[in-house]
């Protein structure tokens, strides 16, 4: 294990870091936007928002993947690798966030709501100071885990051409017929990365927790 | 809808498929030099023509590229895929040429349109150094034996081992690099790809890895690879006359002697390939 080679590996921690923080971010906003839909009171946005997240919970990442490269191209869209990989995982990541967030708004307490209306907010100030932030909070533990979820599933973007952690480690590792160091150091890279995004996760739960919602 | 509305929408919709064609009207040629750019798909898991060396993508398809697009005045875009993908991202127009390169087929050559091979192909097994159970190709019968899946050496490794007399199991891996490390490891007896590839890792690795010599399958060369269309026409004969340049003032040759350790001769043209 040399230090050329570690530098390389550490440099790939942060394409799958960077990749898996755009995609976290952008499929929180995306699941809080579905989750909305999920629980609509109007069955127009009720129904594609269930499609979408049967179709995007349900069919496996590395066939997404391969739709978004290859067959977006045929309507005149064709993505570099790398905005297809974070497409990819960010509706994946969506799906899977909407319905934890659906979970955390069912569980809001009904008197809070209520309260908030007598006190006279309207439909989105309702949304946005009482329920959404409730809902938040009591989603943060299945969001960092699926957080976790996306950084490891990001190991599967190199079939659209981005070069990240697993496929560094891999060519290192069939360039130098030394696996074991070099996945060893990967593996601990990602544990690495988690450590940081469970970490920041902790850290919001406490403010959020002590902190006014 | 008044008459003159839909009147003006037809003129409007026959401009549009208009403006449309003539979009279409360039050739592949042409928008690759409107963008100044060459896009070439390939595996990077393929020494000595793609390989990571350190993290730097070196072989001497790297070389070979360089050359042709500085000759034509163009940058160069490399797009890195598994083997698999390689060609639907040709067709789904990722990229202008494929890289590779492949073996020339001629069930290859009625979807594609190959350029003047640079290489030769010829399918040869490699074995674990020192390892005295396999002298000859034939000593495979009844082993284990890897290769790289939907590659045209690991049809021939098919086609050989049934002329065997022992069945020969044959395990399809994604990649070449795959197949050394199983037989680096010991769990494959010996791993088929080209002459050209095995030599090369025999030589850079020799206290792993050694050739089994004769070659094993029928004389056969290595292509780039490029759509058949006539859109693409203008830049395969582009490109084509650029290899030949390069095989005439020995260019090509030099990077044969860097790259395999020794030139060899190469048809211009593969019209009717023995595979």
């Amino acid at each position: 294990m040399t230090p050329d080679i570690l530098a390389l590996l550490v440099e790939a921690a942060g394409v799958t870091a960077a990749l898996g923080a755009v995609s976290i971010g952008a499929g929180l906003l995306l699941g809080f936007a579905v989750s909305a839909a999920l629980l609509s009171r109007r069955r127009p946005l009720r129904g594609p928002a269930r499609l979408f997240v049967s179709f995007f919970r349900g069919v496996p990442l590395l066939v997404q993947l391969l739709l978004i490269y290859n067959v977006l191209p045929a309507v005149g869209v064709v993505l570099p690798g790398i905005a297809a990989a974070a497409l990819g995982l960010t509706l994946c990541t969506a799906a899977y966030q909407a319905e934890n967030l659906r979970g955390g708004f069912l569980a809001v307490p009904p008197g809070l709501v209520e309260a908030a209306e007598v006190a006279g907010m309207s439909a989105l100030q309702r949304f946005w100071r009482v329920r959404a932030p409730i809902a938040f909070k009591l989603t943060l533990p299945a969001l960092v885990g699926e957080a976790i979820m996306v950084l490891k599933a990001s190991s599967l973007v190199s079939v659209v051409g981005v070069v990240e952690l697993t496929r560094t480690a891999q060519d290192i590792a069939a360039s130098t017929y030394r696996p074991l160091p070099v996945y060893a150091a990967a593996g601990a890279l990602y544990v690495a990365v988690d450590w940081t995004l469970a970490g920041a996760g902790a850290a919001l739960e406490r403010r959020l927790r002590w902190g006014a919602a | 809808m008044t008459r003159r509305m839909f009147v003006k929408a037809a003129l409007g919709l026959a401009l549009a498929g208009l403006a449309a064609g003539a979009a279409r009207a360039e050739d592949a040629l042409a928008r690759v030099k409107a963008a100044g750019v060459l896009r070439v798909g390939t595996e990077t898991a393929f020494a000595p023509f793609d390989f990571i060396d350190a993290g730097k993508h070196v072989g001497l398809n790297v070389d070979l590229f360089e050359a042709a697009a500085k000759d034509m005045g163009l940058k160069l875009e490399w797009v890195a895929l598994p083997w698999e993908g390689v060609l639907p991202g040709l067709e789904a127009g990722r990229f202008d040429v494929v890289a590779g390169p492949a073996t020339i087929t001629k069930a290859r050559m009625e979807r594609y349109r190959f350029l003047p091979p640079i290489a030769d192909a010829t399918a040869a097994l490699m074995k674990r150094t020192g390892d005295a159970d396999i002298k000859v190709p034939a000593d495979i019968a009844g082993r284990t034996v890897g290769g790289q899946k939907s590659s045209a050496q690991l049809a021939q490794l098919q086609d050989f081992a049934k002329t065997l007399g022992k069945p020969v199991t044959v395990r399809e891996y994604v990649a070449n690099t795959d197949a050394y490390a199983d037989l680096a490891a010991g769990r494959i007896a010996a791993a088929a790809n080209s002459l050209t590839n095995i030599a090369y890792v025999a030589k850079t690795r020799p206290d792993t890895f050694a050739v089994v010599s004769p070659p094993f399958g029928p004389k056969s060369y290595f292509g780039y690879i490029i759509p058949k269309s006539p859109d693409a026409a203008p830049l395969a004969d582009a490109l084509s006359a650029e290899i030949l340049r390069m095989k005439a003032d020995g260019r090509l040759a030099a990077l044969q002697v860097k790259w395999f350790g020794s030139s060899f001769d190469t048809p211009d043209a593969v019209t009717d390939p023995a595979l």
